[in-house]
């Protein structure tokens, strides 16, 4: 796994299905409802996908639930031909590591270290010394998405430039599928649109699979396939031909 | 992996409280080792100053406060013996040698001790630095502190117990007492010897009693200095140094001059009670500090793990990029032993300089040179505070390893 320096197909790129996907919601020790039932739904390798719908529809959990973030109660999470809800937890931490891009809504971007650091900060999680070919990747990956590589604090970027270095973190092991939670919800629309430029971009430079939970309009509008999630239940799927 | 990207961002985040942390650490850690420093040079100094005074005799009284006089040089007027001892001792098989030593006058602050120039050089041990050694009444030989140069001329005064003296100057108070008409000629300089003597103006004896009046201990005016005395001239002494022959001699001259007028012991004995004493007080000392340290210890750690559960959405960020429990463990620890081992290195080094100012402060009060301040058994100490504290340090992490990532990066 480590004899690449830049993890090129360190994961390979693999079909995702959800399968029959149920999380509880659980008050006072008691299952009092449900916050998924019964979700379906498959990416083949290098496909983009929306999850939008209205606030408290599960969005999120179905987001976590397929990083393995937490376990489903019923149904899996398939990613090639394993069920990694059934993996116990370092291999799915490994995984996640290794073939996951995580984009949270709010940035999640460390405000003391600055943009390199924080852009190799998944290169720490299991590497002593970090290759050169690794931080000249960083470096680059700061220019595409438009971020001065020499800020010292990532806490002084505007809201925009801190989700694009976030992007790029969360590009910097070439990962085989891109998560992003709400990625232009905490911004205006210039830079929710030069977010989801670049998202976009770049997860189809990479052949990355892109799963975005949003219900931003125009994020909306820019791709193929949108799955609508109401009361937890997975309504209907809008494709468009690519 | 490499934790320390994270633990230097943890740092920065903890803005003034990662320098205040480490400080109250230090400052706590400094008192137990800098109390331990001391003690163990004040007993080095103080067991090197009497290493020439094999046994003491001296008229019956309080041990302590011979050796407070005769070793350690504090004016008191001290009970006279009987100076027929002198030539006794001189004629004893059991006696390498023997020496009174009388005080009782100043000058310019400095003691004026006469004894013989065989104890001057401390029994042949020792040659001065510059000059020779006193030949003939009226010669001195000054300390390695005293501020006079060979051929300076001196008129020593009487001094009064318990009186302190500016050293180097002659006080008005000196200068009333003065004893006109006895001068000393300063004729050579001893080496240093880390202890009080080393401010001492060292005079033969014959010149002393003189001085007072008492004669010169000899048959006859013209005899030379030093022994033998004659028994029958010889006046009280305040003091009788004595190296015997073996240590079984030792024991035997002890239990003799026991009795009969005279005390006689090892100057060892009082110390090693003075340092049970002072090994007592430090103990209770150190006892307080440790509880002290392990207070401090314990409150950091409380804080941490407090800013533990502040970072419980930081440390689900990390698990969410793939981080493995070990590695967010890992940073919440670092960071906490990081804190703690920064204290430790800032109170060794806080130890450090008030150790070297206390023992500035205590050589220029008593002339006892404390050897230098930190040593490794003082140090030690912080090793074990330092297992203590990455234990406790493992609180925090381990509260870092129960947080549920999903709920975590939801509600922080």
């Amino acid at each position: 796994m480590r004899s690449s320096d830049v993890y090129e197909g360190a994961a390979p790129p693999s079909r995702l299905s959800v399968e029959g996907l149920c999380v509880d919601r659980i008050e006072a020790g008691r299952v009092a409802g449900a916050i998924l039932s019964d979700v379906h739904f498959a990416l083949e390798p290098g496909a983009t996908a929306i999850i939008t719908g209205p606030s408290g529809a599960g969005k999120t959990t179905l987001l976590y639930a397929v990083a393995g973030l937490l376990q489903p109660d019923r149904g899996g999470v398939r990613w090639g031909g394993s069920d990694i809800a059934a993996w116990p937890e370092r291999r799915r931490d490994r995984w996640r590591r290794d073939a996951v891009g995580l984009v949270f809504q709010d940035f999640q971007l460390f405000p003391e270290l600055g943009v390199v650091d924080n852009i190799l900060l998944p290169i720490r999680f299991d590497r002593g010394r970090t290759p050169a070919a690794l931080r000249e990747r960083a470096h680059a990956l700061a220019e595409r998405v438009g971020v001065a590589a020499a800020t010292a604090r990532a806490g002084a970027l505007s809201p925009g430039e801190q989700q694009r270095v976030a992007v790029a973190r969360a590009l910097i092991r070439r990962p085989a599928l891109l998560l992003a939670d709400e990625p232009t919800a905490s911004l205006d629309p210039e830079n929710g649109a030069r977010v989801a430029d670049i998202l976009l971009g770049m997860a189809s430079e990479a052949r990355a699979t892109l799963l975005i939970v949003s219900h931003d309009p125009a994020l909306l509008a820019r791709v193929g396939t949108i799955y609508r999630l109401e009361a937890g239940r997975l309504a209907a799927a809008t494709g468009r031909a690519p | 992996m490499n934790p320390w990207p994270v633990v230097l961002a943890d740092l920065r985040a903890l803005r003034w409280v990662a320098w205040i942390a480490p400080l109250l650490v230090a400052i706590a850690v400094s008192v137990g080792v800098a109390l331990s420093a001391q003690e163990r040079g004040l007993r080095q100094a103080t067991a090197q100053a009497a290493s020439d005074f094999d046994l003491l005799i001296g008229a019956p009284g309080s041990q302590t406060q011979l050796v407070l006089t005769a070793v350690y040089l504090q004016p008191e007027a001290l009970p006279l013996l009987d100076g027929a001892v002198l030539p006794a001792l001189a004629n004893d098989p059991r006696v390498k040698a023997a020496a009174p030593i009388a005080f009782g006058d100043i000058s310019r602050g400095y003691p004026i001790v006469g004894t013989t120039a065989a104890f001057v050089t401390r029994w042949g041990r020792i040659k001065p630095s510059e000059g020779r050694v006193f030949a003939q009444e009226g010669e001195a030989v000054v300390g390695a502190d005293v501020r006079l140069a060979i051929g300076d001329a001196i008129t020593p005064s009487h001094a009064h117990a318990g009186q302190r003296h500016p050293l180097g100057i002659e006080s008005p108070e000196e200068a009333r007492h003065r004893h006109e008409g006895v001068r000393y000629a300063v004729v050579g300089r001893l080496p240093r010897f880390g202890s009080p003597w080393d401010r001492a103006i060292l005079v033969p004896v014959e010149s002393v009693w003189e001085t007072h009046g008492l004669g010169n201990g000899h048959a006859a005016e013209d005899i030379p200095i030093g022994p033998p005395f004659d028994g029958a001239r010889v006046p009280g002494v305040p003091a009788i140094v004595v190296k015997p022959n073996t240590v079984a001699d030792a024991y035997v001259l002890r239990g003799q001059y026991r009795q009969g007028g005279t005390m006689a012991f090892f100057p060892a004995e009082v110390l090693v009670s003075v340092y049970r004493t002072l090994g007592d007080v430090r103990d209770l000392l150190l006892v307080a500090a440790v509880l002290n340290d392990v207070v401090v210890f314990a409150a950091v750690a409380i804080l941490l793990l407090a800013l533990a559960g502040l970072r419980r959405r930081r440390y689900a960020v990390l698990r969410a990029l793939g981080a493995s429990r070990l590695y967010v463990i890992l940073t919440a620890w670092l960071g906490a032993v990081a804190i703690l081992a920064a204290g430790c290195a800032a109170g060794l080094a806080l130890a450090q300089l008030t150790s070297l100012a206390v023992i500035h402060l205590i050589e220029a009060r008593t002339g006892l040179a404390l050897p230098a301040a930190i040593a490794l058994p003082d140090a030690l100490p912080i090793v074990g505070l330092m297992a203590l504290g990455s234990l406790l340090a493992l609180m925090p992490a381990l509260a870092a390893f129960r947080i549920p990532v999903a709920d975590a990066l939801r509600h922080g």
